[in-house]
């Protein structure tokens, strides 16, 4: 007997070409590629090629977990990157770490540290990865700025608006390059976005909309007592470092969720405003004009939280009703049109015309353009796209959304004095002290 | 003071417990404790987790009052961070009092905490005793006092600093320049001029390490203004690359038309592989000189400089810009005109439409293929009745290029242009391109170039039609879609096959689009090829799951009807695929129906765990069950039977 299964030019796949709706958006990307904002680096700065080590950008890692690791093999990806050090203060991540670096050169060569002091003190290094945890990150990009290093920092880069603004001052005065791990910015389809609502093509805008996922706060915890294992293994007082203290257990060694947000989002409450804010919200002031600003208020509704800039511009944080486009999800909205785009790569818009010129869709967020951003600006020493001011408002954003939430209510904020007008409740959690030794 | 029994100290605070530990969660500011109980805590001999999180707490709630309760912590290794949280956000001066006086007594790490807290609260009291520990014999110490008087930034704190640069110890260095460069920025920033720029230059001339001195020269520079050029032209034109790196850094900082006209001079006299460097630098300066420098460069730079400033035109370029962009975009050199094309497509500024347009009728060959791409790219929509006539020019390649704009910019007249230049070809190449070209416009304006297209479905040759077939696909509509049933029954079976292909993954666009049931309908029961049947079934299943005004049970009976006249086992996949994603008891009740049929049987078994592995309205738990156990006793997909397991075990 012959088989049934069905003749392969009547293929799925097949039948399914000249589905109208794939159709419209092959329509949409044929044609103008070029229209396209500028994403792709720059050839002339050096990259193609083989490139001579006196040409490379060495480099040294801080903190290499999951998310490190990944953003890791990125730069080590790039021909005109030398990675030479790692330092973490668990002694497993550091060995997994240095057999990445060390398998991709084919030596043993790559250094490993406990104290992440000792790496920033070698003259060699120009610039450092950081992907420590949360709790980390605004303290450690200091350091490296202050021992002359420039610094991509995964995010959230701060855990409040006082880290957030001294994070800005250093990186003016030090005159170092600082690249906040917000990739998205480095993605065609956000920039897309983005730049149809900041040209006016969705008209006058009125409304952008991020998901920040869950939009509560919780404080990291503080678990019983147990035998700290030995420092070489843990170095639990490194471990904390600027937190303040508790005593070691090993459920708090998951650096993602550790003082994350604001210092209040933590091991039992996952997400908050800064995990998912610290892009999506990031994307929204992009597209606002917002970059050297945050809202001026903040209403927490429901499950939402309503903000508005002086502009006039709504921000709308919420986890429900997007277009299933995945996640880190964003929408701007115009008086003649809306755009939706996420992490597949698709983008929505009220019109076909708006989606003419997209150009390919790249989906999966990968940090690629981003990490080429950065190292391009190492060499010419412009500011990159998720640039410490860039980074210190968007940040600003979410832990004042943070502050709205725990406070449960209408907050105002002057982004000119970096205050709430006459709420000393909300000043207060502005900042927060770091445990001694450490400063920002 | 009164005390609480430790179990009160938890309600009190709100603490809950997860697995016998506390969680410290900061409560909602409106639960919070009062300030009297939290005080209490700290005054017990409550868990330090307990007193942690009191003092978080005091961050809002504490007054002077918690002060006193507040101050003894800060010897204590443990709590010391905890307590400086809740007194580095009490606003009342009592607060730097108990710093201060701290800062008097403790050592090692604890002091340094209670320095670079008295720096974040930059309390001008605070001088003398950070003064005094500038000397401390722990450089940790010292370097902290340094900080922290860089924070305070007033000229008491600057002279002190400013005295140390004087003879600290190599280990201060880093810290003590650190001071001196914020100090100086704040005293540069409330207008203090004179005083910056000594403690700048102050800093410059001491032993400190590179960086520092870097920061300073940046402060050195700034404070001056414009006369801060020739600081800022030294380190561009220094040896060492941190100076000069430092130097492109400020040369974007540093503002005043004078320095751009500074900058555009040293332009020449750097080595050539500065140049654009700087180049890059000046670009990202706001002024009006930059322009004609950029452009200048783009006309007569050597090759990189010139690539460099090529693309620089497309964020600082205006207008004026396009006659030297046009000729970089059809240079030999590669490189440059394809950075060339770029800046142009995406050059913004006002009159830049205009500009190319204007040059499109006397263009000729290379530069008239990339005006008519710019029309495209930049949607110049007023540019199509010259793009249109570029359609039927001898040159192929302003052909193509005019393809590609009538591609983005045409509408339903050049749909009609474009299906008659389709007809009228014989040339294979030709005819795929304009055929990419008429799906694009015809797709993009919808049903009501229907009309227009036509002619091409009526017309003598084959794939003529075919291609009229993929059109009306595109558009959809009542008119486009009678058309293309009617193509089904074209004499030649290759436009029959097209047609059912169009018609099998027509639903797309709602409510217009429902009529197209009944067709897909007949396609499967009466279509002339067995394929064609398949497909008139799957797209009819298509059309069921897409059409809004149906509900799931209403689908059920569709796919009831239909089950009769299935034969092949890919059919019936389909259609159980299709029942196992309608949350009905009738679909649960047909699925059942189906199981015995031993060329289908797993996959029933794999759409009824989907359909009640959750809850299913109208269906008891019971119910679930039983089918969950069915599952697992009879299906020979381990796979599927763990599944079956867990959503069995899930049910409550």
């Amino acid at each position: 007997m012959k088989s049934k299964s069905l003749p392969p030019n009547f293929s799925r796949s097949e039948t399914s070409r000249l589905s109208r709706r794939a159709f419209l958006r092959s329509t949409a990307r044929a044609g103008a590629v070029l229209a396209l904002p500028q994403i792709l680096p720059a050839a002339v700065l050096g990259r193609a090629g083989a490139v001579p080590p006196s040409e490379r950008i060495v480099m040294g890692g801080i903190g290499i977990g999951g998310r490190g690791s990944y953003v890791l093999s990125v730069f080590l990806q790039e021909p005109d990157v030398q990675v030479v050090a790692i330092a973490d203060v668990q002694a497993a991540r550091r060995q997994a770490a240095k057999q990445r670096v060390d398998a991709r050169y084919g030596n043993s060569d790559c250094a490993t540290y406990r104290d992440l002091r000792e790496l920033l003190a070698r003259p060699d290094i120009d610039a450092v990865l950081i992907a420590t945890g949360p709790n980390w990150h605004a303290v450690a990009s200091t350091l490296a700025a202050e021992a002359g290093k420039d610094v991509y920092c995964e995010k959230p880069c701060t855990k409040n608006i006082a880290e957030s603004l001294a994070l800005a001052e250093t990186f003016r005065r030090t005159a170092r390059v600082f690249q906040a791990g917000t990739q998205r910015r480095s993605l065609p389809n956000f920039a897309f976005a983005v730049e149809l609502a900041r040209t006016g093509r969705l008209g006058k805008l009125h409304t952008v909309h991020a998901q920040p996922l869950g939009l509560k706060t919780v404080m990291s915890g503080w678990y019983p007592a147990e035998p700290p294992p030995p420092v070489e293994e843990v170095d639990w007082d490194l471990y904390l470092g600027p937190a303040a203290w508790r005593p070691f257990n090993r459920k708090l060694l998951s650096a993602f969720h550790f003082e994350k947000g604001g210092g209040f989002v933590g091991a039992l409450g996952g997400g908050g405003v800064l995990e998912w804010g610290s892009h999506c919200v990031d994307l929204c002031q992009w597209a606002a004009d917002a970059d050297h600003t945050a809202p001026v208020e903040y209403e927490p509704a429901g499950n939402r939280l309503h903000a508005r800039y002086a502009s006039g511009v709504k921000l709308v944080m919420r986890d429900d009703g997007w277009l299933p486009l995945g996640s880190c999800p964003v929408r701007f909205e115009g008086e003649t049109g809306w755009v939706e785009t996420a992490d597949n790569g698709d983008i929505e818009a009220s019109s076909p015309d708006l989606l003419v010129g997209r150009g390919a869709k790249i989906g999966g967020y990968p940090a690629d353009f981003h990490v080429r951003n950065f190292l391009d600006c190492v060499k010419t020493r412009g500011q990159p796209r998720a640039n410490a001011e860039v980074a210190c408002w968007s940040h600003i954003a979410c832990h004042a959304a943070n502050i709205a939430l725990l406070l449960g209510r209408k907050l105002r904020y002057d982004p000119v004095k970096n205050e709430f007008p006459g709420d000393a409740e909300a000043n207060r959690l502005r900042g927060e002290a770091l445990r001694e030794p450490w400063r920002v | 003071m009164k005390t609480f029994p430790a179990f009160l100290y938890r309600v009190a605070l709100g603490l809950t417990l997860l697995g016998g530990a506390p969680n410290l969660r900061l409560l909602p500011a409106a639960e919070l404790p009062p300030e009297r109980a939290l005080i209490a805590v700290l005054q017990s001999p409550a868990d330090p987790a307990d007193k942690a999180l009191a003092c978080r707490q005091l961050a809002i709630r504490g007054t002077r009052n918690a002060v006193p309760v507040l101050a003894p912590l800060l010897a204590d290794t443990n709590l010391a961070s905890w307590a400086r949280i809740a007194l580095e956000a009490i606003p009342d001066p009592a607060a730097d009092a108990a710093l201060r006086e701290a800062a008097g007594k403790l050592q090692g790490r604890l002091l340094v905490g209670v320095l670079n807290s008295l720096g974040r609260r930059r309390d001008p009291q605070g001088v003398p005793v950070l003064t005094a520990r500038l000397r401390d014999a722990d450089p940790e110490v010292a370097g902290a006092a340094a900080v922290a008087l860089g924070h305070i930034g007033n000229e008491a704190a600057a002279a002190a600093l400013k005295a140390r640069l004087a003879d600290a110890p190599e280990a201060l260095d880093a810290a003590l320049g650190e001071g001196c460069v914020r100090a100086a920025d704040q005293l540069r920033a409330a207008g203090r001029t004179a005083a910056a720029l000594e403690l700048y230059e102050a800093a410059r001339a001491a032993r400190l390490p590179l960086q520092q001195r870097l920061e300073a020269t940046r402060g050195a520079i700034l404070a001056r203004q414009a006369d801060g050029l020739p600081l800022l032209l030294e380190q561009l034109r220094a040896e060492d690359k941190p100076a000069f790196a430092l130097g492109l850094r400020v040369a974007r900082e540093l503002p005043c038309v004078a320095v751009t006209e500074g900058l555009i001079r040293a332009l020449d006299q750097l080595p050539p592989a500065r140049q654009p460097l700087l180049l890059r630098a000046l670009a990202d300066r706001p002024d009006a000189a930059v322009l004609p420098a950029v452009l200048q460069a783009a006309r007569v730079g050597a090759p990189e400089l010139r690539r460099t400033a090529v693309e620089l035109l497309e964020h600082c370029g205006d207008a004026t810009c396009v006659p030297v962009l046009l000729e970089a975009a059809t240079a030999a050199d590669r490189d440059l005109a394809r950075t060339a094309r770029t800046s142009l497509a995406r050059l913004r500024a006002a009159g830049v439409d205009a500009a190319l347009t204007d040059q499109l009728d006397r263009a000729r060959g290379a530069q008239r293929a990339v005006l008519l791409e710019l029309c495209g790219q930049r949607r110049i929509t007023s540019a199509l009745p010259m793009v249109e006539p570029a359609l039927q020019d001898p040159d192929p390649a302003v052909r193509r290029a005019a393809l590609q704009a009538v591609s983005v910019l045409g509408g339903e007249a050049q749909v009609t242009e474009l299906a008659r230049l389709y007809m009228e070809t014989r040339d294979e190449a030709r005819r795929a391109e304009l055929e990419g070209a008429l799906l694009e416009v015809s797709g993009r304006v919808g049903a009501r170039v229907v009309a227009r297209l036509l002619p091409l479905v009526r017309h003598t040759e084959p794939a003529v039609r075919i291609t009229g077939v993929h059109a009306l696909a595109g558009v959809g509509g009542a008119q486009a879609l009678e058309a293309v049933v009617a193509a089904t029954r074209d004499p030649v079976e290759a436009v029959q096959d097209e047609a059912v292909r169009a018609l099998s993954t027509w639903p797309n666009n709602w409510p217009e689009d429902v009529a197209v049931a009944e067709p897909l309908l007949t396609l499967m029961k009466s279509g002339a090829k067995r394929a064609h049947q398949v497909l008139g079934f799957r797209g009819y299943l298509q059309y069921l799951q897409a059409d809004k005004r149906l509900d799931d049970p209403a689908r059920v009976e569709r796919i009831r009807e239909l089950l009769p006249r299935l034969q092949w086992p890919e059919e019936k996949q389909a259609a159980i695929s299709a029942l196992g994603a309608l949350r009905t008891a009738a679909a649960l009740d047909l699925l059942q129906t189906l199981a015995p049929d031993a060329a289908v049987t797993e996959e029933v078994w794999s759409a009824l765990v989907n359909l009640v592995g959750r809850d299913l309205p109208g269906v008891s738990p019971e119910r679930r069950r039983e089918v969950l156990r069915e599952v697992i006793s009879r299906t020979r997909n381990e796979s599927l039977r763990r599944r079956a397991q867990q959503a069995l075990e899930a049910i409550r």
